[in-house]
């Protein structure tokens, strides 16, 4: 393909991740992956170096701008980044000790049942009653931010920081060995366990995102999986469109980004169950 | 009001980190491309998208010190001005933590400014880890 053709095309491609990464809390290597290897072709370790760069970039972007008006939550994000990085490395102590089909397998009904039970609150707006949770009063895990949507302050503190802790470190563990929507998880976690509102949720999950994958960039940049063509229009593209998304979602219902968000549950749990079973989508 | 107010101090910083380290990266990776372009690097190139065995092909670095002999060349590499735009945007969330470090340390945050240390800890010993796999 033609240097000048790739590089539009790649740059507006990104542009599109970047806006759902910044809205979902994903780094958009979900998106991204695919589309780089099945549509243009690209090696599958150049096109995964290129996704923990857009990682990276999606975080700065969108993360930079959720802070500042108070919808990512840096204690959150720091606390339980503790526990997904710890996982991290576990999991690339046990790849290849641990059989990861049966994980993989697990892993799918385990998202497969979060699906369901993001069917049965898809359309509340927020959590009903208030926390009283230990952990979360001694930590500081709270806030308050302004919704551009419903047009007032709305105040939070996290429950089940226990449970939202020990499912982090495995989401660590899982991502760090099958190397896969770390993302998506956080934003589970953070949603479905700790029950914070799914704007802060998706949100924090960006700033978190930036740190994980910064823990593992440096693997993939000393393997030779960077390749400067292909990823500059990536990160240009990714970053642009995060800005681009994080003023979407100040203005979406928090009801309306978990809509948008099942999609992604219900295709990770179909992938990882299919790979457990030993067919792979990619 | 005034507990809340150095707490949002740190937020702050970490976002004009994020901000700056995002945009002088992308600004890096712009110039690179551009001067890339000048020099007819866009001219009938065929972008090799696989991984060809042994030698890495022009466009992949591995290694600060490959990024700094492209800097250093004369004419310039401006494949290399792009990557050290790259790198940059890699250690921008860890420059964050760092920062935040002194942040939670002034607003007296001992419980956080521990937390923070302890993220950082952690972006080291990975980096060392990737960097004993690959050696």
């Amino acid at each position: 393909m033609s240097l000048t053709v790739f590089s539009v095309a790649v740059l507006f491609t990104s542009l599109g991740a970047g806006v759902v990464g910044a809205i979902l809390g994903l780094g958009g290597g979900i998106l991204l992956v695919p589309i780089l290897t099945i549509f243009y072709g690209v090696d599958l370790h150049y096109a995964m170096g290129a996704s923990i760069i857009s990682v990276i970039a999606t975080s700065s972007g969108a993360a930079a701008s959720y802070l500042r008006t108070g919808l990512s939550n840096l204690r959150v994000g720091l606390f339980l980044v503790v526990a997904t990085i710890t996982g991290a490395l576990t999991g690339a102590f046990l790849a290849g000790v641990v059989p990861t089909r049966w994980l993989e397998l697990i892993l799918g009904l385990a998202l497969s049942y979060s699906a369901f039970t993001t069917i049965r609150q898809l359309g509340d707006e927020l959590p009903k009653d208030v926390s009283t949770d230990g952990l979360a009063i001694r930590f500081g895990l709270e806030g308050t931010y302004h919704d551009l949507r419903l047009e007032r302050e709305i105040t939070y503190r996290a429950r089940n920081v226990a449970g939202g802790f020990v499912a982090m470190y495995g989401a660590g563990v899982l991502s760090g060995m099958l190397g896969i929507g770390s993302g998506a998880f956080k934003v589970l976690a953070m949603d479905y366990l700790m029950r914070l509102p799914m704007k802060v949720s998706t949100a924090t999950s960006n700033f978190m995102i930036g740190l994980t994958a910064a823990a593992s960039a440096g693997i993939y940049f000393s393997r030779g999986d960077i390749h400067v063509l292909i990823v500059a229009p990536v990160a240009i593209g990714v970053l642009a469109g995060a800005y681009l998304g994080t003023t979407v979602m100040a203005r979406m219902r928090n009801a309306t980004v978990r809509k948008l968000f099942l999609p992604i549950v219900v295709y990770l749990a179909l992938s990882m169950i299919l790979r457990g079973l030993g067919i792979h989508l990619l | 009001m005034s507990a809340l107010r150095p707490v949002f101090a740190v937020e702050h910083l970490v976002a004009r980190v994020l901000l700056v380290g995002g945009l002088v990266g992308l600004a890096l990776i712009a110039v690179g491309l551009g001067l890339y372009a000048a020099h007819g690097g866009f001219h009938h190139h065929v972008l090799q998208l696989t991984r060809p065995p042994g030698e890495a092909p022009p466009g992949v670095f591995t290694s600060m010190r490959q990024i700094v002999r492209g800097l250093r060349q004369r004419p310039i590499d401006p494949l290399a001005v792009s990557a050290l735009g790259l790198v940059l945007l890699m250690i921008t969330p860890g420059a964050a933590v760092t920062l935040a470090i002194p942040a939670f340390l002034s607003a007296r945050d001992f419980r956080y400014a521990i937390t923070a240390t302890l993220v950082l800890a952690m972006l080291l010993v990975s980096l060392l880890l990737a960097g004993a796999i690959h050696s």
